[in-house]
This record gives structure tokens, sequence and C-alpha cells, in this order.
């Protein structure tokens, strides 16, 4: 069998401390084996991870690409290109081109043909093997392919042979003798076709010391911070971004005592949510923007009965069904507005996996402290995609259950007002079979009791009650993140995903001798304006960026600082994350045309 | 002691049907010694949907249609409460269709009374799907829900009462609640009560209403039956009255509760769960 491999740039071994490497294939390809296997090289080298899937536009097929990027800094986004990519198929080369490097390397599986003429740019060194057709001669399976092309990739980047093995036998340790074998076979054939076809290495990586980290995903994250924030009951429906939620709890809550149920809908995941919030159990839902529409008169209701919930909503591309799997922050009006009348409710928006534990925690705390609908608001890239993060420190979780009370105080109490008109605005909350703690619970306007009333004095009262949790909550709600010196005068805002890319925006602008500084906002609702105008007053041009078309939030912003006049939009809706070069570009396009810097 | 919330008066017409429906459920309460501290009454929007705020237990009222979601949630988080949602025909057969014939799939073991109307009281007297052709210009026939329960493979508990005959509907809502407090699933009791100010049917009800609990030779055991049985008498233009159905199949609590504590009374401290907590720190590679 033709094992032909081609080499066609000079070679160089330069040492890379931040590597990207996209691998593209059919649904079925198994390319996210190498994803995987290429993680816990990376991971032994103490390198710090970011990995997403489907980045690329499919023409047709499943979605089936990986990206994993390994570097000696911190990172939470891809970067702004692809190094090596391993494509099965020419349609992944195809739809990879635009994530290229100036200068990448493909692997090429040649099974069905030599790589298009038209693919070999100037530039690209491009290998083919017929990595499908030597997995089915040698060892009857197709999918053997991935541990080929792993090994000549390891090869390429210059990783010891001891260490491919090694994380191969972690892999396939426990799925049996059988699978580890081959897999051990298909690896050595991967070295054999190196050593005959490859002259040396063109990488070699360098070692970084975070071997100690783990590898999290916003929604992983999220679903653990609501279990050790003593959350017991999750009912969702699936949905696309939202459904890993609902699928890290099913095997481990009721290990615990809890339950996750599936709802027939969203409208009963919200109602199902508040009848065992008010019970008294620690609630949270989790949904995306379609979910949240049919959520959206139970938010309100929660608001008006004041029972605590949080809903976590990770945004993905809309409206309607829109692009399930892709990135957006389309929905920032959605949580901050929707349902009719007026209630309180607070939105929090953390940046990164580690955010997404303490935050949905705090976000447990906020809602039941504030007995209020609490939205925690993701997106897809950081719901789906994983960092490298340090262990999350479970010592630092506090669980504040506000108001609730017990029966000893309920007996000490002359009578019992479940909306009770306090100094601090919230009332005690009983929960059913706490005796002396009867009370009716109710979306309609209602007195101190929860009985229903349309006294206008009561009225004015009971709004005046709930709007004023708003300013109360301010104090305990989380504060934006500033990054960058203080001697800058060009500013950007952002929020959730977008952390990632900004923070290497501002590190490629610094080495163009451009300042920047960054306020990251955690709290969506209500804004925190004093903390906003305090940035912005430091700073003559502030950018927003955000996933959307109209610029949700820096129209939201503009409505509660002074000179509003400061503030851009860098907006991207194509269903993608930002690049930091995007961001950097069009932030120096702006200031050049402003002749500033 | 603690003085709780004052009871309103209920906001219904006078000779509304709804009345004979509370003094049922007050009497079925008190007779089964059931503590209000531990009874939540989940009320629906409409007319019918004010009754929890006429008993002395805990209340809370759900959205229009979302009463069954709300009393399920109530009851996972509390098995040990008596959890009774109480709403009308339209909250229950229109807007809230769907989560009717999920909760009686999913099984809670919680009672669930319809006051049934044939209309929308509240809104001022729409058809409802429940009301017969001719009402308001209705064009449709009526939906029978009793029927619809009976196709369900997995109904427990399937009762029809009339405000008519408050012995009979007494006994029903009190079997029903110790059908729902054993744990044994979803107790459907829909009742005839009627609106007088907007489809007063008293008086054909009296003459509809056909008494099964009478019927030395109906057996509410056989689901079979009762369908046929159902069937004939709707098909002679009668309702079928009284425990029209009674099976075994496990409740949504006993299929999905793992901890005997109620969650909303568990330790939820972190002191206590750190062991385990760290233990799943391992599952983050
Ligand atoms: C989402 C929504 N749509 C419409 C209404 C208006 N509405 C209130 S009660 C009701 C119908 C009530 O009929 P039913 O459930 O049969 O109760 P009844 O008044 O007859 O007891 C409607 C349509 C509402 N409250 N919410
Ligand atoms: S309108 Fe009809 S249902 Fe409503 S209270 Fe009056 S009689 Fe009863
Ligand atoms: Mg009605």
């Amino acid at each position: 069998m033709a094992t032909k491999l081609e080499q066609e740039s000079e070679l160089q071994s330069a040492v890379k401390n931040d590597i990207t490497i996209m691998i593209g294939g059919q649904g079925g390809d198994g390319t996210l084996t190498v994803v995987n296997l290429l993680g816990r090289v990376f991971r032994d080298l103490g390198l710090n991870i970011y990995d997403a899937r489907n980045v690329l536009s499919r023409i047709r097929g499943g979605p089936a690409d990986g990206v994993i990027r390994g570097s000696t800094r911190d990172i939470y986004c891809i970067g702004d290109s692809v190094d090596i990519l391993v494509a099965f198929d020419e349609e992944a080369v195809q739809a990879g081109l635009l994530e290229l490097s100036e200068t990448p390397i493909i692997i090429f599986d040649s099974s069905k043909g030599q790589l298009s003429e038209k693919f070999k740019k100037p530039g690209f060194s491009v290998y083919q093997a017929p990595l499908g057709n030597m997995a089915a001669s040698e060892l009857r399976r197709n999918i053997f392919k991935n541990t080929i092309a792993f090994a000549i990739l390891g090869r390429l980047i210059g990783l010891e042979d001891a260490l491919l093995i090694k994380v191969l036998n972690s892999r396939y340790a426990r799925r049996g003798k059988e699978a580890l074998d081959s897999n051990l076979k298909a690896l050595q054939m991967g070295f054999e076709f190196a050593t005959k076809n490859i002259p040396g290495s063109r990488y070699s990586l360098a070692h970084g010391d975070n071997s100690q980290r783990i590898l999290s995903t916003g929604n992983e994250a999220a679903a653990f911070g609501f279990l050790v924030s003593g959350g017991r009951f999750f009912i969702g429906y699936p949905i696309t971004p939202a459904t890993d939620i609902m699928e890290w709890l099913t095997p481990r809550l009721p290990k615990f005592g809890g339950v996750v149920k599936q709802a027939e809908d969203e409208l009963a995941v919200i109602n199902m949510g508040i009848g065992a919030a008010y019970a008294g159990a620690r609630v949270m839902v989790a949904t995306s923007g379609p979910g949240q529409s049919l959520m959206t008169e139970g938010v309100g209701h929660a608001g008006e009965a004041e029972v605590p919930i949080v809903v976590a909503q990770c945004q993905r591309v809309g409206p309607s069904t829109g692009e399930p799997t892709k990135n957006e922050q389309s929905d920032v009006n959605h949580v901050v507005y929707s349902s009719h009348g007026e209630f309180p409710r607070l939105v929090v928006a953390p940046g990164t996996a580690d955010e997404c534990f303490f935050m949905t925690s705090e976000a447990m705390n906020l809602a039941e402290k504030y007995q209020l609908p609490v939205f925690l608001l993701l997106d897809q890239a950081l719901c789906q995609n994983s960092a490298s993060i340090e262990p999350f420190d479970l010592s630092k979780i506090i669980i504040d259950r506000g108001k609730l009370v017990n029966e000893e105080q309920l007996g000490k109490l002359s009578a019992y007002k479940r909306y009770e008109f306090t100094e601090d605005g919230i009332s005690f909350r009983s929960i059913p079979s706490q005796e002396g703690g009867e009370s009716q619970v109710t979306g309609n306007e209602h007195n101190e009791f929860g009985s229903v009333s349309t006294d206008k004095t009561n009225r004015l009262r009971m709004m005046r009650k709930r709007m004023m949790k708003l300013e109360l909550a301010k104090k305990d709600l989380p504060k934006g993140r500033t990054f960058g010196p203080k001697s800058a005068k060009i500013g950007i805002i952002g929020f959730g995903s977008t952390y990632g890319p900004i923070i290497e925006a501002m590190q490629q602008l610094a080495e163009k001798s451009i300042d920047v500084r960054f306020h990251q906002i955690r709290t969506i609702w209500p804004i925190l304006e004093d903390d906003l105008q305090e940035f912005v007053d430091q700073l003559d041009y502030v950018f927003v960026v955000e996933n959307n078309y109209q610029g949700q939030l820096a129209t939201l912003i503009k409505n509660y600082i002074n000179h509003p006049e400061k503030i851009q939009s860098i907006t991207k809706f194509d269903g993608s994350s930002f690049k930091p070069k995007e961001v950097a570009g069009s932030i120096l396009s702006s200031i050049s045309s402003k002749a500033i810097a | 002691m603690t003085k709780t919330v004052p009871i309103s008066t209920p906001i219904w017409c006078p000779g509304c049907g709804d009345f004979g429906v509370l003094a049922s459920l007050k009497k079925a309460l008190a007779e089964l010694s059931i503590k209000p501290k531990d009874t939540v009454v989940v009320g629906g929007i409409g007319c019918s949907g004010s009754i929890h705020n006429n008993l002395e237990c805990y209340g809370i009222h759900s959205l229009h249609g979302r009463l069954l979601p709300t009393a399920t949630g109530v009851k996972l988080a509390n098995p040990n409460l008596t959890v009774i949602a109480a709403g009308g025909d339209g909250d229950g057969y229109a807007i809230g269709a769907g989560h009717f014939i999920h909760a009686m799939k999913k099984n809670p073991s919680i009672v669930y009374i319809v006051m049934q109307n044939g209309t929308y009281g509240l809104t001022k007297g729409q058809p409802s799907p429940t009301a017969v052709p001719g009402y308001e210009g209705n064009v449709e026939p009526p939906f029978d829900a009793v029927m619809t329960a009976l196709s369900i493979q997995n109904t427990t508990f399937i009762a029809r009462g009339f405000t008519g005959n408050q012995a009979q509907l007494t006994g029903l809502l009190k079997k029903g609640i110790e059908h729902a407090n054993a744990l044994r699933g979803f107790a459907f009791v829909e009742i005839l009560s009627p609106c007088v100010t907007y489809n007063d049917t008293y008086k054909e009800w009296r003459e509809q209403a056909y008494n099964l609990d009478a019927e030395s030779s109906y057996s509410s055991k056989s689901r079979v039956a009762a369908f046929s049985r159902c069937s004939e008498l709707l098909a002679g233009g009668k309702i079928p009255t009284g425990l029209i159905f009674t099976g075994e199949s496990k409740s949504l609590e006993t299929n999905t509760l793992t901890s005997p504590a109620p969650m909303a009374l568990q330790d939820l401290r972190l002191e206590t769960n750190l062991p385990k907590y760290e233990e799943l720190l391992k599952d983050f590679r």
C-alpha cells in the first residue's frame, strides 16, 4: 500500500509556547479523540488549555471539528489562528482555510485522493497520508486513523514518543485490553510512518507549570456551583447550549438526595421551579433564548410573588431557532426587559468557567436574599468551550438563605405576614410545613398577608417595596473587574465569553504601544452605574464589545452614564466568537481615523 | 399562637357551584384531620382559582394554566405535604392542557380538582373546552377530561363529583386526598360546578348526572369497564359521576426521590457535604 507522505516546506524547528491545533472531518470521524489526547499531552507539559467544538461552518454533515490550544499563559479563547490542521476530508480544509495562520501545517488524510492543488498555498506545509486506509487495512477499523494522526502530529510538534504512549495508556486503560492494544498498534504505525517520511520535528513545545489545573466548561462549572450551594432541585427541557448542565447533574444530584426532572416544556420548567422554590428547595433552571421566551410569564410571576429562582440563560444565535450551536450575546434585552409589568430581577454574567462556578453560587444567594428571579447570563462559547482554571476552591462557598424563618421564630411573632413591609424591604419567608407560617403567595397584587388587594395606597407601597430591591441588591452584586494601566485613554467594556479575546487584544495593542483599559461587566442588571461612571470618566473613548447586531449592552449603558458620547460599539454577529485580532483591529482603525493615540 | 393570613371571603356570585366545592373540601380536610400547616393549595387563574384564599392552610396562586407544574414542584420538594391543585376547566383543559396530560403521565401524588362549568367565568362567559355546542356560538364538541384521563395508561385515580351532591363529593375528595397522601399517585377529581351567572347548568346536570357509585355491577378497578361504561353513558346523554377508576402505578416521588428527607428540609451546609463535593472535583480532569 502506498504510504508516501509529502513534505513540501523547508524544515525548521521553533520553540512554541502557544499552539492551536484543529481537527476536522465528518461526524463519526472521531475528531474529538485527538482533541482529548492532545489535552492530556498539554496537561502533562504543564500548559494551559482552551478547547472548542464546531467552530467551522459546515456545508453538510454533522458537527465535526474540534480546536485545541495549549499555551504557557492564561488563555480563554482559541486565539487568532490555527497552526496545525488535521483534515480527514477536503471539506475540512475548505472550511478551515479562514482560520489558518499564514504558515500552517496541514495533515491530510489522502485515503480518498490527494489534496487539490488549490489548497497548497504559499507558506502552507502539507503532509499527506492515507490515514483511513492504513487503519482499515491493518486494524480493520477506520476510526484508528485518529491515533495514527496523533502519532504523526506528535512527531511534528517534537513530542517524545513515550509521552504519547503514556497518554494513550491513561485514556484507554479502563476501556479494555483490546481497545488499548489496537490503539497502541495504531500509534506505532504512525511512528513508523513518520520515521520514514518526516525528517524531523517542525516545532518543539515549551513547558509550563500549570499541571495542577483542571479543565472545565462554563456549563459544568455552573452545574457544580449549583450543587455545592445546596442546589438539589433541577428541572430542564433539553436545549442547546444549556442541556449539558442538566446532563452533568443527572447522574450526580440523586447522590445528594436531589432530583433532576425533565419537564414537558419550559412553561412547566419555570413553574415547577417556582413550586419547588416556594416549598423551600434551592432551585435553578437552565435554558436558552427560545426557552426563556416560554418562561417569560413565569419569571415575572416569581418577581411579583417574591419566589427565589435562578435561571441560567445560555445564549445562542437567535431569533427563533436561529443557529442552535453557534455563539451570540443577543439576549441582553431579553433578560433585562422581558415579561409584562415591572418587577425586580437581577442579571449576573460570568466571563470564565471559574466565574461560572462562583457566580452561580452567588446567584443562588442573591435569589434567596432578595426573594426574586436571578438570571445567570451565559453564552454558547462560555457554556461549551473548556478552559484550564485553578481547581474550584470549595472553602469559598457561602450559603446564605436570607430571611427564611424557622418555626421557633414564627412562634414568637404576633402575626406572620409573608409580604410584611420591613425596613430593608425584605419580608420573612416561611415554607409549607411550618406551624404559624401559613400564608398566601400570589402573583395578584396583594397586601402584607398575601390577600388580593387593589387598594391604591397598598399598591404604591408594594411596588416600592419590590422595586427597591434593585437598589438594595447593588451592594451585593458582582462588581466589574478592571484590567490594564490607569494611564490609558482608551477603554473596552465587555461581558461573558468576550473576556478571553479582549484580554489578548489588549496585549496585542500594548505591543503596538497602545494602552487600553478593560472593564469586564459582571452585573448586567441593575446597571452598577457608579462602577461604570468611574471607569468611563478616566477615558476618552470606550468601546463596548459584544456578539450581537444592535449593540444591546452599549445602548443599555449609554442610558446610565454621563458622557454617553464616549461609547462606541464593536459588534460581531456571524455566529462565531471574536478573535483577539478582530477586537484589536477594530480599535486600531477607529483610533487611527480619529488620529489619536 | 401566631396569627396567620386572614381568610378572605369568597369572590363568587351567590349560588356559584364553587361554594359547594369549598364546603366539601373543608369538610374532607377536617374529617381527615390534616393540619393546615402541612397542606398546600395551589390555585389556578379563574373564579375557581381563588379557592386557596378561602382556606386557612398554605396557599399559592399560580399562573393561568400552570397550577399542575407548580403543584408538582411543591410535592417533589416536600412529599410529606398534602398538595391540592384547584382550578377551572379553561385553566386545566385549554391553556394548561399540555400539563394536564403530562401530570397524569408523571403521576405526582397530588389531588387535582377541576371546577368544570363549561365556561370561562372570570372573563365573563366565553366558551371553555367543555362548553356544549351552541353555547355562545360554540361549534366544537365538548372535551371530556374523564375519558382522556382513562386513556392515559398509568392514571391511578379518576373521579367526577357534582356540587349538587355534596355527600358524594366530600367522599370523593376524601378518597382522593388519602390516595395522594399514601403516595399512590395523581388523584384527579373533576367537579361539575355550575356558573350561575354565565352558564347555569344546575337543571341539566341534575338530570344528566349519573351516579356510578350506586351501580352495584360497576367496578372502578377495571380501566376497560370504566371506558366502556362511561362511553355508553355519554352516548346516552348522561354524565358519569362517582369513583370512576382506581389503579396502581408508581408515583413520581417513588420513582424519583432518593432521600427520605424532603429536599426542602435537608442539611445543605457545605461542611456536611464537603468530602462528597471533593470527590466530585475529580470529575474535572
Ligand atoms: C395567559 C393568560 N391568558 C388569559 C388570561 C385571562 N383569563 C383569566 S381567567 C380565564 C379563564 C378562566 O376560565 P376557567 O379556567 O374555566 O375558570 P372559571 O373562571 O370558569 O372558574 C382567562 C382566559 C390570563 N389570566 N392569563
Ligand atoms: S361568574 Fe360564574 S363561575 Fe364566576 S363566580 Fe360567578 S357564578 Fe361562579
Ligand atoms: Mg370555567
